[in-house]
């Protein structure tokens, strides 16, 4: 099975029909499926509110019942009902494809066809970003149910390679897009939150609805899996440092692992972001009704 | 029961591999790079000098040595060898001895046809489907039978045979039948003989393993043990005599009748009472004839085949001897010799009288150092030191000094011994011509060549003799020589037909030129074998023989004179059975060499390796 048929399975994707994406912020520019109470708009499905007619409204919204019993022009105002832009921003550098049998690339992968799937069902505009050492690669944006067609291909293409300074990648890509819109940001995020936060904080910045979702491998977790000693070589900036692994580094190493995870965890919430860490051992469609669905990010319709 | 082996223990060696891939581990383990996502969470933690690390083998390395591992246990070809699942078949190897003493009386009937019942008793035991060997053993062995299923042909063998007037000899015949046992599990040896085990040659422990019938209970015979006939040499006036001994094997004393007949016609009787195990000595005078003596014996014993003997008797013949030489030395002891022989006659001639004109009438000539182109008609000849370059008697060249190493039974050494202490000075190196044998060897310069050769050829006899016999034969160191010339002449001097070839039987002779079909005698003359090249005779029945046509045929006397065949006496018949019963055959076992699946295991743990090495990202 090809890389694009696994992410366009259908007995995978038909677990997605009966969910949909919670949206809190972010709306669209154009008319879409998704309403947004208290933005009153001026043409609509659903009246939420009326306003004194002033000239140059659409008479066609007049409220003719009003004026017979009040005497007072007054036009009707609809609920605002927009597309949702759901930015699917994915880290594409060599430390997600590290330790290489946990395929946390491929999770991330897997998790973003996911969600725009479900945005797609949602008819929202749905577009990856490929966060890469070249900077951010944005696909086409996808909108209505087919388009998960091609949302697959453009996935199905992403490869994790180089290094890349997320931070920074994330400031410019905030700095990009007027339209405030859904950015969920999957990574391993395994790189100094001093230097994260600029970032996360640009996208709050533009009024996005951000979504962190950090992506571990087992080997992250438990170093001992695969090595007791050795020369340890960063992938993605080529430092080294040799270690031995013993009780007492191992346990270290989990102190140091836990205490930047919770710092990860930090930033998210002080930037009103959501957080949520997802082990790649663990099947996507279990993330996203389970996870995801505890974030809010997810409900069922 | 399984068992293991190795078939190439050499690629043991191999294991060095292992010893070297741990090194080659220990070695690129301070060298190992892991790529890791990131640094900053392990840059916290203190470094440690790779080289100080202790050996911690990795799953690369456990898959790694497991696939060595069972590569190097491939080479080193380990098998598994199960013992086979019994077979429905065993195997019967009958042992039957067929020498003279099987033809003895017993109760219930001759030892053979005991013997022969039994070996039926046996053969009765079998399945149709086991498997049967019959071999016969007098002094010789003979397969009767290879291994057959066919137990009706079997049985018709066995009655088809009989006991042989030969001696026994069952070693040859216990050393095949162990041999065919232990290349064929599961066969039952059955030996029936009238041998006492303890004296068939084998150890004891080494016929543990058959069973062992000695079949006879009796020792009732009397036997001619040996008959000697005493001819003087060149006196026909003497009176030839007959020797004959009679022997009691019995532990009781016997009264026998001893009658001589030749060619029918009657020699004398002699009535002999012998005690327990004691001998008489009968001498004959005065034969009425020259024929074939017939000694029988009228015992009533057990064994009738030791009971009759036969024997030529004839006259000497006076010495009549042409002495052709040069040496003055010679002709004057050949004088001396003549002159104290009655009756006898030389006449002596220089090489240069003999070839102006040949002498005539004379029965045997001695040609001392040259061989004549012609010889007088009916005339036998001794040729002595013969240059080289004739061929009558072909010679390579004149040696020095050599003396007799070996020689073989024949009439011209007959009454001869210590024949080794024949060394002469100047010597024709022999070689062995067409019409005759080599009757002595002699050896010389490290090599051995004919000394005596004698043979028949056309119508006379011949012989060459290697020896120079200048100088003085009458003295005490060249007497044997001059005792051996003598006997050639008496051989030479012997009637050329009629005399016959006397042999005993079971024991091969040389049968010289001559016929040698068809052959007349006991048992259709099947009695009497003429085989092999040089042609022998192997008498398997005592008697008289012709062999050849009609009119040209030539006698051969065979007597069985055996003094530990005719002792029949045993106290009683003894069977001792294999001490371990036989047991199902199981085929045999095949080595299983599981070497591939090892190769198939290590195959798979370098795949295992690949895969995990793979997984892990390929690191070094």
């Amino acid at each position: 099975m090809s890389r694009l048929e696994e992410l366009l399975d259908l007995d995978v994707l038909r677990h997605y029909d009966r969910l949909a994406l919670h949206v809190r912020r972010g709306m669209g520019d154009r008319p879409g499926d998704r309403r947004f109470p208290g933005r009153p708009q001026a043409s609509g499905t659903e009246v939420e509110s009326y306003a004194s007619y002033t000239p140059g409204d659409d008479v066609r919204h007049l409220d003719w019942n009003a004026l017979g019993r009040l005497d007072t022009l007054l036009v009707r105002r609809f609920t605002a009902e927009r597309e949702v832009p759901i930015h699917l921003l994915i880290d594409c550098s060599a430390s997600m494809s590290l330790p290489a049998p946990d395929r946390k690339h491929e999770l991330a992968v897997e998790l973003a066809m996911a969600i725009g799937y479900l945005g797609l069902s949602s008819n929202d505009a749905v577009q990856v970003v490929l966060l890469t050492t070249r900077g951010a690669h944005a696909s086409p944006v996808f909108r209505q149910r087919p388009g998960a067609v091609e949302l697959a291909r453009f996935l199905a293409e992403a490869t994790a390679e180089g290094a890349l300074d997320l931070g920074s990648v994330l400031v410019d890509y905030a700095g990009g897009r007027s339209a405030p819109g859904v950015v969920v940001v999957l990574s391993d995020f395994m790189t100094e939150v001093a230097a994260l936060a600029p970032g996360v904080t640009a996208l709050r910045s533009v009024k996005h609805e951000v979504h962190l979702v950090q992506i571990v491998g087992p080997g992250e977790l438990d170093p001992t899996r695969d090595f007791a000693s050795g020369v340890l070589r960063d992938v993605e900036s080529g430092a080294t440092h040799a270690v031995q692994l013993t009780a007492a580094t191992v346990a270290q190493y989990e102190t140091q692992l836990a205490e930047h995870f919770a710092a990860v965890s930090d930033l998210a919430t002080s930037a009103g972001a959501g957080y949520v860490r997802a082990t790649s051992d663990v099947a996507v469609a279990d993330i996203v009704t389970g996870d995801l669905a505890r974030l809010g990010m997810v409900r069922r319709r | 029961m399984s068992a293991f082996g190795l078939l190439n223990p050499a690629g043991a060696i191999a294991l060095a591999l292992l010893v070297a891939l741990m090194a080659l581990h220990l070695w690129q383990r301070p060298r190992r790079t892991i790529p890791v996502t990131t640094l900053f969470l392990w840059a916290r933690l203190p470094s440690a000098p790779p080289e100080r690390r202790r050996f911690r083998p990795t799953a690369l390395f456990w898959l790694r040595l497991a696939a060595a591992a069972m590569l190097i246990a491939g080479l080193v070809r380990p098998y598994v060898e199960r013992e086979a699942a019994p077979l429905d078949t065993r195997s019967l190897l009958l042992v039957l001895d067929v020498s003279a003493s099987m033809q003895t009386r017993e109760r219930g009937g001759t030892r053979f046809e005991i013997a022969r019942q039994r070996a039926a008793d046996a053969l009765g035991t079998l399945t149709p489907n086991d498997s049967v060997m019959v071999v016969t053993a007098d002094n010789h062995t003979h397969i009767l039978e290879r291994w057959t299923s066919d137990h009706t042909r079997v049985r018709r063998r066995l009655e088809t045979i009989g006991p042989l007037d030969t001696p026994t000899n069952l070693t040859p015949a216990l050393t095949l039948a162990l041999s065919e046992a232990e290349a064929r599990p599961a066969t039952r040896v059955v030996v029936l003989t009238d041998v006492p085990l303890e004296e068939t040659g084998m150890a004891p422990d080494a016929l543990a393993s058959v069973d062992y019938v000695q079949i006879g209970t009796t020792d009732d015979n009397v036997a001619i043990a040996s008959v000697t006939i005493d001819v003087p040499p060149f006196r026909d006036a003497a009176p030839t005599s007959a020797t004959v001994v009679v022997r009691n094997y019995a532990a009781r004393s016997h009264r026998v009748v001893l009658g001589a007949h030749i060619d029918g016609e009657a020699w004398g009787w002699h009535t002999l009472t012998l005690e327990p195990h004691a001998a008489e000595h009968v001498t004959l005078v005065d034969p009425p004839r020259d024929g074939v003596l017939v000694l029988e014996l009228d015992a009533k014993d057990a064994l009738a085949v030791d009971n009759r003997a036969v024997a030529w008797v004839s006259r000497g013949a006076p010495l009549d001897l042409l002495l052709v030489s040069d040496s003055r030395t010679l002709t004057a002891t050949f004088a001396e010799v003549v002159a104290a022989i009655v009756g006898s006659k030389v006449e002596i001639m220089s090489r240069e009288e003999y070839e102006r004109g040949e002498p005539a009438g004379r029965r045997v000539a001695l040609f001392d150092g040259f061989v004549p182109t012609r010889v007088p008609p009916a005339v036998n000849a001794l040729y002595v030191a013969p240059p080289p370059g004739s061929a009558v008697c072909p010679s390579a060249e004149i040696i020095g000094e050599a003396a007799v190493i070996d020689w073989v039974d024949h009439p011209t050494l007959s009454g001869l011994r210590d024949l080794q202490a024949i060394v002469t000075e100047r010597t024709s190196q022999l070689g062995t011509p067409t019409w005759g044998s080599a009757i002595i060897h002699a050896a010389a310069n490290g090599q051995s060549f004919p000394f005596l050769i004698a043979g028949e050829r056309g119508s006379r006899r011949l012989a060459c003799l290697a020896g120079d016999l200048a100088g003085p034969l009458a003295s005490s160191d060249r007497l044997p020589l001059l005792m051996l010339t003598l006997n050639v002449l008496r051989w030479l001097t012997e009637p050329y037909d009629g005399a016959p070839r006397v042999i005993e039987t079971g024991v091969a002779a040389l049968a010289g030129p001559g016929p040698r079909a068809p052959v007349a005698g006991p048992d259709q003359g099947t009695g009497l074998l003429v085989i092999g090249d040089p042609p022998v005779f192997l008498a398997r029945r005592a008697g008289v023989y012709r062999v050849g046509p009609a009119g040209g045929a030539r006698r051969v006397l065979a007597n069985f004179l055996d003094d530990r065949e005719s002792d029949i006496g045993r106290h009683q018949t003894t069977i001792q059975l294999a001490e371990s019963p036989m047991a199902p055959a199981r085929a045999p076992a095949k080595p299983r060499e599981v070497g591939w699946w090892l190769y198939l295991l290590g195959a798979g743990f370098l795949i295992a390796e690949w895969a995990t090495w793979r997984r892990l990202g390929g690191e070094a």
